[in-house]
């Protein structure tokens, strides 16, 4: 059952949609890309061989509107249709709506997506695989049975309220006192409600000093289940991961043999067709890992298991969808590199404020081992209505220390973006920080260490000093002497 | 080298004395040596008496490397007005003019003047300020005045200058009045040696900064202390508004002065120190031997050529030399600017009134002109020459000069001998005198050199309270008068208005001048080091007509900017294009027709600002619904939710209180720090127990 692939259409917007198209271009596939209002004339749109507006700028109007993109597939005369990650990607209706409509489906099968997508059935699925998964309680739509939970299982806080329906840090708040439980329950139950339209939640006992360490998978029609070895993404903020490196440091072969395994076995029981993650808490103290989530799509960090394995993950999910078998075998595997990725958004590196507005520069750095994928260009706008991801940088050397001397580079000489304010300068604190040097990761460690990584930042380059003193001279050059001369 | 007029060749020894030694070694070389030395201030005084302190470090550097060269006793290149003119018209801040200057001139003496306890403000600081700024500062000599010549005040300074070894100079204000009298200085004097244990170790100052004192005059007083104290180097500090300065110097110099203040023949004008190039010439005609190398003095006259040009407008519009100095003796260093205000104030014509007002005024209150005490004349007798013109014209400023003329010279200050209406305007004459005069003659500032002003001038300033007044009048000096102020709390207070941590030098400029100091560092925010960087017609005027650019060396790489287009003015914002080493920048620049449209920022306490730039979603709660103005809120309860990019942010009411205003409106788009609610803390007392916080 071999089909064939000629235009794809792109249902996402930014740095996602550009990575797909990079390879579509490899294959000299055809794509369409899809683009709100204030999007007209952002980089994925140039980027494509077509594009088709799709409604105004709130997403669900847009890059959520099933049926406008839909639509656009007929339109633009696309025969698939690749979600990217966020938006639509885990949507099963949205997946079960391509397929119906005639469309190849480039992503896993849309039960799969709706099984493994609900946590509580996840959790079932996980358990039954022989997986091991952490102490919680699912299905709660009354802060009464958390309390219930934490009495009778004996839970104490912290623990992590978050959407059955969810992922990607969206609607998860963390709890460390009675006080907060009531806030933190309306909150994540809000949050559920309006990304996912659930309002469902479940309740964790959080780890403390847990790491975040995820399984790449890939498997096609014909039930080859392989996996491409393990990424760690402990550093986040707010929930959400901003740096991720392959393979993780410190987890033993044993355990990283064991921690991939399972993986595997999760995704064979579920019959898993696609690139696809599993994602686990890792306590490290105990070398104990839990089962965390699926993500039932291509996800942001991809690119760095591609430079430690050498293949292109988006390649292989096109291959998949055309009915194609695996061209590796697990025997095939072997990662020879370290790879690291940093988030760069346009945000305030203090407070994670968000920075919109026009980029009025852009240096994209370049050199020896670094991989860009960026989703602007110099002249873009940003607007509020979404993600604040504008820009992967990916470095990769011998080991560790190699790839994060190239980062460093990277960030700290090479990278310049003027107009918005980006986390630039504390990703380079954190880099250089002794502790991450180290390998000693904890998802809080940007809380912990915010001070000192404030502290580390530099903000008086040359560069942008220089940009003052031009300020000063447009100014006085328009209005001539000033009265306070 | 040399000499063109026949004096023997003489080797100068360009580092005689230079930073790291200590006070006594110094003091003890300018003594020993036959020779006299010379204090440059071009980069302090000479810019301060003829172009309002606006010569920039830009220019002033240049000077730098042939003062490192040239043989100077130290370049006086802080200080005075410098300091304040520095943080709020030339945008630069004294501590950067202190590194630049080290840094390219390292084996000069750098000197700074100080107004004892003021500093480098303007009223009198308490000795915790004085020691903590003091100390922060890196200078080599201090030049410490009193306009009161009131030597305790000099305590906390001499203090801190002479523990670290720096030299102290204590300087005696001069003028010419009848109670300036050899005895009086030779009072003062004794004074300093006691607070200074002895006159090993520091240098004495005379400033003559009106430029009044004659030949005959400052011979005398000279030799009168160098007889007291032949030990005892002394400095002479003489700006040339009589036009008679030269030959005051070499008199000086023949009594026994040492050193002398000069400025480059090619930036006097008339209100600054003798020209250097013609004071050697002269002192070595009269077989006076100068410590100068003459070759580099005169290439450094002809350098300040190469940008003096730039100045014309700081120049005080008043021209030439003025003998008349000799009866209002304002300060050199005030001269341009009081003119320059007067100016500006439309009350140029006056001037010549006030000057006659001030020769009377300061025959009925003792002080000496030189700040604080020259603003406090200037703002006293201009208010009331123009007081004068404003209610009766000019007619009305004739009489009050004949009032006062009556007053002081006829009647020789004798109340009593006034008429009745004469005595009852005299008794109006203080009555809008400022705060920092009535503050003057109550001792706030310290014992006023020849004993406090008669009654009259008490019940003029203070009218029915005058003797209740008096009573509040004391004999302390600040230094012992001064609570101390808490330095924790206003340094809070600084970063709270700047927004971040403040640096050391950054708290110094603060203590001087709060609000100056604030706006100077949010103005280097915004433009850097704009005020380093370009050439003073830049600076001044921009880049005219597109393709004109400016190149500048910065932070060790080179650097192009290039005016590309100005733009047409529309709604109050021209679009200017610049290149920045080529790149296209486009700066939307705001002329004054541009509408003013902020966002409020909380700032209060009371203020509850958005965390983040987003979308406000929700006012109030899902539990009690939408907020309105006069409700009552608990601590801790969620007010509104802001969205961005997808991420709730709960805003919590950080205290329990009524909703007094309500900022926003839903689906408002909201910047970081933006104003959303006032919330007030008072409460009644019914509600009292449910906005217990029982957190």
């Amino acid at each position: 059952m071999k089909k064939e692939i000629r235009k794809v259409l792109i249902a996402n917007r930014g740095v996602p949609a550009v990575r797909i198209m990079h390879t579509c271009r490899d294959r000299r596939i055809a794509t369409t890309a899809v683009y709100s209002t204030p999007d007209r004339l952002a980089h994925h749109v140039y980027m494509a061989d077509s594009a088709v507006h799709i409604g105004e700028a709130p997403p669900a109007k847009s890059y959520l509107n099933i049926g406008k993109i839909i639509e656009a597939a007929h339109t633009s005369k696309a025969d698939a249709i690749h979600p990217g990650w966020g938006f639509l990607s885990e949507n099963h209706q949205f997946a079960q709506a391509v397929l119906d409509e005639g469309f190849i489906w480039v992503g896993p099968p849309p039960d799969v997506i709706k099984i493994l997508g609900d946590k509580i059935q996840a959790k079932k699925i996980a358990k039954n695989a022989s997986v091991p998964i952490i102490p919680g309680i699912s299905s709660v739509t009354d802060v009464k049975d958390i309390r219930e939970w934490m009495e009778k299982d004996a839970v104490t806080f912290p623990i992590i309220i978050k959407a059955a329906a969810g992922g990607g840090g969206k609607g998860m708040v963390r709890v460390d006192s009675k006080r907060e439980l009531v806030n933190a329950f309306n909150q994540a139950q809000s949050e559920a409600l309006k990304s996912f339209g659930d309002k469902r939640v479940m309740a964790e006992k959080y780890i403390e000093h847990g790491r975040h360490i995820e399984v790449q998978i890939v498997g096609d029609i014909y039930g080859s289940v392989i996996h491409l070895f393990e990424r760690e993404c402990t550093l986040q903020r707010r929930h959400q991961k901003i740096i991720e490196e392959a393979p993780a440091p410190s987890l033993r072969a044993d355990l990283r043999r064991e921690i991939c395994f399972a993986a595997v076995r999760l995704m064979r029981a579920v019959k898993y067709v696609s690139a696809g993650t599993v994602e686990f808490i890792f306590d490290a103290l105990n070398n104990e890992f839990y089962f965390l989530e699926v993500n039932t799509r291509l996800q942001v960090e991809h690119g760095i298991t591609e430079l430690i394995t050498g293949l292109d993950i988006v390649g292989m999910m096109l291959d998949i969808a055309m009915g194609k078998e695996l061209h590796v075998k697990q025997s095939d595997i072997r990662p020879n590199r370290w790879a690291l990725e940093v988030r760069l958004n346009a945000e305030n590196p203090n407070n994670f404020s968000p920075s919109f507005g026009k980029i009025t520069r852009l240096l994209v750095p370049q050199g020896p081992g670094v991989r860009i994928a960026s989703g602007v260009y110099e002249g873009a706008d940003i607007p509020p209505y979404y993600d604040s991801l504008i820009m992967l940088l990916i470095t990769a050397g011998v080991n560790r220390n190699d790839a994060i001397r190239v980062m460093d580079r990277a960030l700290g000489r090479n990278l310049r973006v003027e107009g918005v304010k980006t986390l630039a300068p504390l990703l380079l604190a954190i880099i250089r920080h002794p502790a991450f040097a180290a390998g000693e990761l904890s998802t809080r460690f940007i809380e912990t260490h915010m001070d000192e990584l404030i502290a580390a930042f530099r903000y008086n380059y040359s560069e942008d000093e220089v940009l003052k003193v031009a300020n000063y001279v447009a100014e006085v050059s328009a209005l001539g002497p000033q009265k306070w001369m | 080298m040399a000499r063109k007029n026949g004096c023997e060749e003489k080797m100068i020894d360009r580092a005689f004395v230079r930073p790291g030694m200590s006070a006594h070694e110094i003091v003890q070389k300018v003594r020993e040596s036959k020779e006299v030395f010379l204090t440059s201030t071009a980069m302090r005084d000479a810019g301060q008496s003829d172009y309002k302190n606006r010569l920039r470090i830009h220019d002033l550097l240049t000077l730098a490397p042939l003062y490192n060269e040239m043989g100077l006793f130290s370049a006086e290149c802080h200080g005075g007005a410098r300091w304040h003119v520095g943080i709020m018209n030339r945008k630069e801040n004294p501590f950067e003019e202190v590194r630049l200057l080290r840094q390219a001139m390292p084996d000069v003496l750098l000197q700074t003047l100080v107004r004892e306890t003021s500093l480098w403000g303007y009223r009198p600081y308490p000795p915790n300020v004085v020691k903590y700024a003091v100390s922060r500062v890196d200078i080599d000599v201090w030049r410490c005045f009193s306009f009161l010549n009131d030597v305790r005040n000099m305590r906390t300074v001499a203090e801190v200058v002479m523990d670290k070894r720096k030299l102290f100079e204590p300087t005696i204000s001069f003028t010419d009045a009848s109670w300036t009298t050899d005895r009086y200085y030779l009072g003062v004097i004794d004074e300093i040696v006691a607070l200074c244990g002895g006159t090993s170790d520091i240098i004495l100052c005379i400033k003559d900064m009106a430029g009044v004192g004659t030949t005959k005059r400052i011979g005398i007083l000279i030799d009168a202390i160098k007889q007291r104290y032949p030990e005892l180097v002394i400095e002479y500090h003489r700006h040339m508004t009589d036009g008679l300065a030269l030959p005051a110097y070499l008199a000086a110099a023949k009594a026994g002065a040492k050193i002398f203040d000069v400025e480059e023949d090619s930036l006097v004008r008339f209100y600054g120190e003798p020209p250097m190039l013609s004071v050697e010439a002269y002192f070595e005609e009269a077989g006076i031997h100068v410590h100068l190398n003459r070759e580099v003095a005169e290439e450094a006259v002809l350098k300040v050529r190469e940008w003096i040009g730039n100045y014309e407008w700081a120049e005080s519009p008043f021209k030439g030399f003025d003998h008349t100095v000799t009866y209002h003796r304002m300060p050199g260093g005030a001269f341009p600017s009081s003119f320059e205000q007067a100016s500006k104030g439309g009350f140029l014509e006056l001037m010549p009134a006030i000057l006659k007002v001030m020769s009377l005024y300061n025959q009925i209150v003792h002080y000496f002109d030189v700040t604080p005490g020259s603003q406090i004349t200037w703002v006293t007798c201009s208010g009331v020459v123009n007081k004068y013109a404003k209610e009766k014209g000019s007619a009305g400023v004739k009489h009050l000069i004949g009032l006062l003329v009556k007053f002081v010279i006829d009647r020789e200050q004798s109340f009593e001998s006034m008429d009745r209406e004469e005595q009852d305007e005299l008794l109006m004459f203080f009555r809008n005198a400022s705060e920092d005069f009535r503050n003057l003659i109550l001792g706030q500032y310290g014992q006023l050199p020849n004993g406090w002003p008669a009654d009259w001038v008490y019940k003029s300033a203070f009218g029915d309270a005058w003797q209740e007044k008096i009573k509040t009048r004391n004999d302390l000096s600040p230094v012992e008068l001064l609570k101390e102020d808490d330095l924790d709390k206003l340094r809070a207070g600084l970063e709270e208005a700047i927004g971040r941590n403040a640096t050391d030098e950054e708290f110094v400029l603060f203590l001087m001048h709060p609000k100056d100091a604030v706006e100077h560092i949010q103005w280097r925010e915004k433009y850097g080091e704009a005020p380093l960087v370009l050439p003073t017609s830049i600076w001044r005027e921009g880049l005219k007509k597109p393709g004109d650019k400016v190149e500048f060396d910065f932070w060790g790489k080179p650097y192009c900017i290039e005016l590309a287009s100005i733009g047409a003015e529309h709604d109050g914002v021209v679009q200017v294009v610049i290149l920045v080493n080529n790149k296209t920048k486009v700066y939307a620049v705001q002329t004054p027709h541009a509408k003013k449209e902020d966002k409020r920022m909380a700032k209060g306490i009371n203020d509850v600002p958005s965390p983040v730039n987003g979308t406000v979603w929700r006012i109030g709660n899902p539990k009690r619904g939408t907020l309105q103005v006069g409700d009552i809120v608990h601590k801790g309860e969620e007010m509104a939710n802001v969205e961005a990019m997808k991420m709730e942010n709960v805003i919590s009411a950080p205290f329990a209180g009524q909703v007094r205003e309500i900022c926003i409106k839903p689906n408002e788009l909201v910047q970081e720090g933006q104003l959303l609610f006032v919330i007030d803390k008072r409460v009644g007392d019914t509600e009292q127990g449910m906005l217990r916080d029982d957190s």
